[in-house]
């Protein structure tokens, strides 16, 4: 445990540049949104901006990329085929606790199922992730609720903590724990992960009384996803205000669907990059099979899919916790209002009635 | 990248394997069957399957498909059979014998045949819903002597979509396998049955008790044979089906095929009808 004073603290991310590529939440001029994106300009990176609107996923799940090339020439009869995608060691400065939460749930999906995905993999051994805790939720904030914030507890090489003048280092890995002492940085003792912990208390206690109240009815919503004792009708309600659009998926730090195409060079009638790209369950072509049978065709079907996804203890098994991390995104976003807090809310409904 | 992830417990993960088509036959109308080799003499002799799997099919330039194996897992000349359906299907149709292809997988959860040792196997296909069952016929015709009887019951719209007419022959002439087989409309010059194919259950003399029955062709057909099998009484466990579902990956990533709370790629194709009851979605 160390200290970094206020005004050092850019430090951190000036020190990883070195030698990586660094990403971290910055405040658009103009908007004034927070985006999670590559700091060319690594003093862009903001500590204190409220959580970015798309999650960091994309750092290690791009939205489209390429995993591999081929060449069929045709006269020869010969096959040119490797795999092709670009991978580069880096830093993730100021990551959310439910941000990581969400790459932990990709980390154990991709890399910890019956298969390795070897290109999910390759992009995640070159990264530095540097936490910060939300000393205060934002709006539509919930992490309480998922066990997902508002501090991180693992994961992390380094996890910061805004203590009013300087900021607690924790080191998480050994990794963070060299670069930390090469900063040179003055020693934390207890008082200040004392002072951490009433810190984090007092965020708790900031939580909008629906996160807080909602707590309990996480668990309890998720037994019935679970076992299926969600009636169709609720699902239903919940599918009639789907609008398709695919959002909730793309904001959701967990949601890792993707569709594989062979992208054809117009001059190489052999020749094709092979992308794969993110994909939502809530289109309807998700399942569409060819010649056009598609198992999933009603809406509340492909809803319900999702929120078994987020939900359920299946899906928890693969992801070792919930798959929603409380961020609150799929909320912010959906313009059906059927982000997962009001999901929640449905279920819960027809349990109390 | 490292070698050694594509190859993960014996199955090509993501780099497509390059393979021949060694020679194509027509089966029925829309429906090739193309046998293929892999280039890599190596990677070819480690290319083992079980009946049930799958692969993952790269038509260069066009796209990939998931596919089913109809050869038996021992002595058979490794095919896939095709009916054209879409982008990919026809791009395949359209390939010549020395054309290449890719091949990812083999994938999947197979059939599990160490528990139907002694007992009676009853196949049941409709259409081209033989050609995921193929694998496993002629891996029970090959070890005949582990099995009771082993009956194939094959329906199709006409005489002309009858599958494999060729293995039916054979199969028919083999000591202790019986074939039935009836068409939901006959042509001028068809002599065997007419109707759909659960009609041909009495006629066979359908074994009940210790049987497990293999399911397989359009969903309707499915929802009336396994209708007809639990009315004699034949356990939901003992009734398996291979799902079809669309696929991307094949390695259980990109969730497309996810069915109740499995993956058709990794949890599946095959499941029993038990299984299929609890996964919450159509056939």
């Amino acid at each position: 445990m160390f200290l970094i004073k206020k005004s050092d603290v850019g430090k951190i991310a000036e020190e990883l540049a070195r030698d990586h590529q660094v990403y971290g939440p910055m405040i658009e001029k103009g908007s004034g949104q927070t985006f999670f994106d590559r700091a060319d300009d690594v003093s862009e990176i903001s500590l204190s901006a409220p959580i970015p609107s798309n999650p960091p996923k994309s750092v290690v799940f791009p939205q489209m990329e390429r995993v591999l090339a081929y060449e069929y020439d045709r006269p020869k009869n010969s096959v040119k085929i490797e795999p092709d995608y670009k991978v580069e060691p880096k830093a993730l400065v100021g990551l959310r606790p439910c941000d990581l939460a969400g790459m932990l749930c990709l980390d154990r999906f991709f890399m910890g199922q019956e298969f390795v995905d070897e290109v999910y993999l390759a992009h995640r051994k070159k990264m530095f992730i540097v936490t910060n805790t939300c000393v205060a939720p934002f709006k539509q904030c919930f992490c309480v609720c998922t066990d997902s914030g508002p501090a991180a507890s693992e994961g992390y090489d380094l996890n910061l903590t805004d203590l009013g003048d300087e900021f607690l280092v924790e080191t998480g890995s050994e990794k963070g724990a060299v670069f930390a002492a090469g900063l040179g940085l003055a020693a934390a003792d207890d008082s200040h992960l004392a002072r951490k912990k009433k810190i984090v208390d007092k965020s708790i206690s900031l939580f909008e009384d629906i996160a807080v109240d909602s707590k309990a009815w996480i668990s309890r919503v998720m037994n019935r996803v679970t076992t299926g004792f969600v009636k169709e009708e609720v699902w239903e309600y919940i599918g009639d205000q789907c609008f398709e659009c695919g959002a909730c998926s793309f904001v959701c730090p967990s949601c890792s669907c993707f569709n594989i195409a062979d992208v054809t060079n117009p001059e190489c009638e052999g020749c094709a990059d092979r992308l794969r790209s993110w994909d939502s369950c809530s289109y309807e072509g998700y399942s569409r099979m060819a010649g056009g049978h598609n198992p999933r065709k009603p809406v509340e079907d492909r809803r319900n899919k999702r929120f078994f996804c987020k939900l359920s203890y299946s899906q928890m098994k693969k992801y070792l916790r919930p798959g929603c991390v409380g961020c609150g995104r799929c909320a912010w976003v959906c313009p059906g209002d059927i982000g997962l807090p009001n999901v929640v809310t449905y279920v819960r409904r027809e349990i109390t009635r | 990248m490292s070698q050694v992830l594509n190859i993960q417990d014996g199955k090509i993960v993501t780099v497509p394997e390059v393979a021949t088509i060694e020679e194509i036959r027509d089966e029925i109308r829309e429906v090739k069957t193309f046998y293929l080799s892999i280039d890599n003499r190596e990677i070819w002799s480690g290319f083992k399957y079980k009946s049930g799997q799958f692969i993952m099919l790269t038509v260069f330039g066009s796209g990939e498909f998931a596919v089913s194996l109809p050869p038996s897992p021992e002595n058979d000349r490794f095919h896939i059979t095709v009916r054209t359906v879409g982008k990919v299907t026809s791009a395949l149709h359209a390939l010549k014998p020395g054309d290449k292809v890719g091949i990812r997988g083999p994938f999947g959860n197979g059939f599990p045949f160490e528990e139907f040792k002694g007992k009676n196997l009853v196949y049941v296909a409709g259409g081209i819903g033989l050609i995921p069952l193929r694998s496993s016929i002629v891996h029970a015709l090959q070890h005949k002597k582990d099995f009771g009887r082993v009956l194939v019951l094959h329906g199709a719209r006409t005489p002309d979509d009858l599958m494999y007419k060729e293995n039916l022959k054979e199969w028919q002439s083999f000591e202790g396998f019986e074939t039935y087989i009836t068409v939901d409309v006959s042509t001028p010059g068809w002599t065997g049955e007419t109707g759909f194919v659960h009609t041909l259950f009495d006629k066979a003399n359908l074994p009940i008790d210790n049987t497990v029955a293999f399911v397989c062709g359009p969903p309707v057909m499915f929802n009336t044979v396994i209708g007809e099998l639990m009315k004699r009484g034949l356990s939901d466990e003992n009734i398996y089906s291979t799902l079809e579902r669309h696929m991307k990956c094949g390695v259980g990533k990109c969730q497309h095929c996810a069915v109740g709370r499995t993956l058709v790629c990794t949890d599946g194709p095959v499941y029993t009808y038990r299984q299929i009851k609890t996964l919450g979605e159509e056939i």
